[in-house]
């Protein structure tokens, strides 16, 4: 009888345990909360909101987490005391190794800030589940929105791991549009400069889209580090998190400016 | 489904190797390879269920178990997730609480690993040198409490061990250690199971 007791006593000390996470089964398990889904949608209605008069704003870009998480909560800090910022784009590698717990961890930390942000995915959010995590938790991987009459498009490069092209029909396509906005701006994870990551081709591909459509600045992350080539197109890359580093970038009519905060 | 074919794989291998450790010997004259205990557990990131048979080695200060686990679709939200795991258990001491039943503080690690296809064991040839560290391997650490309970002249079973863990992954604990924003509520979950001695 003293066995069952026992038993039992511990079966109840264990439902009142105050984990969040009482029973986890794997480490590649993808299931989102119901909270963090459809981050991207979401983050679409919170820009409608803004609404600005001129032609003269920021946003800023921070790019490849992994996990330099006190990296991040510092930078997403410093974003916050800036009214001058609008809204944030994620450059990719949200996560290291691709875990429902990475991607979780981020969006907790993204949380606290205070203003839209947008993401593109990295090479490293595509290992094991990470590519139906990604869908679930934020959305499409190739998407654009317009923010006062500009357009920014958000594009899927990774090949090696998701065992595909970028699916540069679809780019095209989605930058046909371009005379109809004042600037367009292009954001992908693996850059077609520095990197040799993406073939040839598909770098003079990328190229091509981008000078044919009139795009202004095309930003990216993966390599870590500074990077600045001028040309008919700009190409950005911001340093990872695991500096104290942001990229600025301010857009006012039909110029924009490029600034990198070191804190 | 498959979880209903694992309980079914688990009282079969019960069944079995209670036989085998039965046969015409005494107990105690057994084969090497009889394991001592057949055992299922709960979660722990093993699985939803794990199943397989342990040894209790050097005079029972270690228990090493092989387990496969199973997390089927509905739970993981993307393919079924296989893992075949080695679990490291040490008692720490004992307390006889009652007659023919202990408590036992209990600690240990497992090594899993993933035989699905979307994770890999060694670097695939596509990529450049040491780009990736391979995805198919984690580690768990955990503590508990075990209640070992002697059943003497019971048909079915010489003893039952029954415990309760927390545990974490080695990625999780890296992280809840280097960072501020990941907190302990965040890393560690709960794990129960039952062992089966034959």
């Amino acid at each position: 009888m003293k066995f069952i007791k026992i038993i039992v006593l511990f079966t109840i000390t264990l439902t009142f345990s105050n984990c969040d996470n009482l029973f986890e089964y794997s480490v590649y398990e993808a299931n989102v909360k119901e909270a963090d889904k459809n981050t991207t949608a979401k983050n679409i209605k919170l820009l409608e909101n803004i609404k600005l008069e001129s032609q003269d704003f920021k946003f800023a870009f921070i790019t490849d987490v992994h996990y330099f998480y006190n990296n991040l909560r510092t930078v997403i800090e410093d974003i916050n005391k800036r009214d001058d910022i609008l809204f944030v784009i994620f450059g990719g590698d949200i996560a290291d190794q691709a875990l429902l717990k990475e991607f979780e961890i981020f969006s907790d930390i993204m949380q606290n800030l205070n203003k839209p942000y947008f993401t593109v995915i990295g090479n490293h959010d595509y290992n094991s589940n990470g590519s139906v995590i990604y869908k679930e938790m934020f959305g499409d991987y190739n998407y654009s929105f317009t923010f006062n009459n500009n357009k920014f498009v958000l594009f899927d490069d990774i090949i090696w791991e998701s065992n595909k092209d970028p699916d540069f029909d679809w780019l095209s396509l989605e930058l046909a549009d371009n005379g109809n906005f004042n600037q367009v701006f292009a954001f992908a994870h693996i850059p077609i400069v520095v990197s040799d990551d993406l073939s040839f081709e598909m770098k003079e591909t990328y190229r091509s889209i981008m000078i044919d459509n009139n795009v202004s600045l095309s930003i990216h992350g993966h390599t870590h580090s500074y990077f600045y080539e001028e040309g008919i197109v700009d190409y950005l890359i911001v340093p990872a998190l695991k500096e104290l580093a942001y990229g600025v970038i301010h857009v006012k009519d039909n110029l924009f400016n490029v600034e990198i905060i070191e804190l | 489904m498959k979880i209903k074919n694992i309980l079914s794989a688990f009282i079969i291998l019960l069944f079995f190797t209670k036989l085998y450790a039965q046969g015409p010997h005494l107990v105690k004259d057994k084969a090497w390879y009889i394991p001592d205990y057949v055992k299922m557990q709960f979660a722990g990131n093993i699985g939803v269920v794990s199943v397989g048979a342990g040894y209790q080695l050097f005079d029972k200060v270690l228990y090493s178990e092989l387990l496969y686990g199973y997390v089927p679709e509905s739970v993981s939200k993307a393919d079924k997730i296989h893992l075949i795991t080695i679990k490291n258990t040490f008692p720490v001491f004992r307390k006889e609480i009652a007659k023919n039943l202990t408590i036992t503080p209990i600690a240990g690690f497992t090594t899993t690993i993933d035989i699905g296809t979307t994770t890999f064991t060694t670097l695939p040839s596509k990529y450049p040198d040491d780009y990736y560290v391979p995805t198919a391997f984690h580690f768990t650490l955990f503590g508990g409490v075990m209640i070992h309970k002697d059943f003497i002249n019971s048909k079915m079973t010489n003893g039952v061990d029954f415990y309760v863990e927390m545990g974490t992954v080695e990625t999780y604990l890296w992280y809840g250690i280097t960072s501020k924003e990941v907190g302990l509520s965040d890393i560690f979950s709960t794990s129960i199971g039952i062992n089966f001695y034959l």
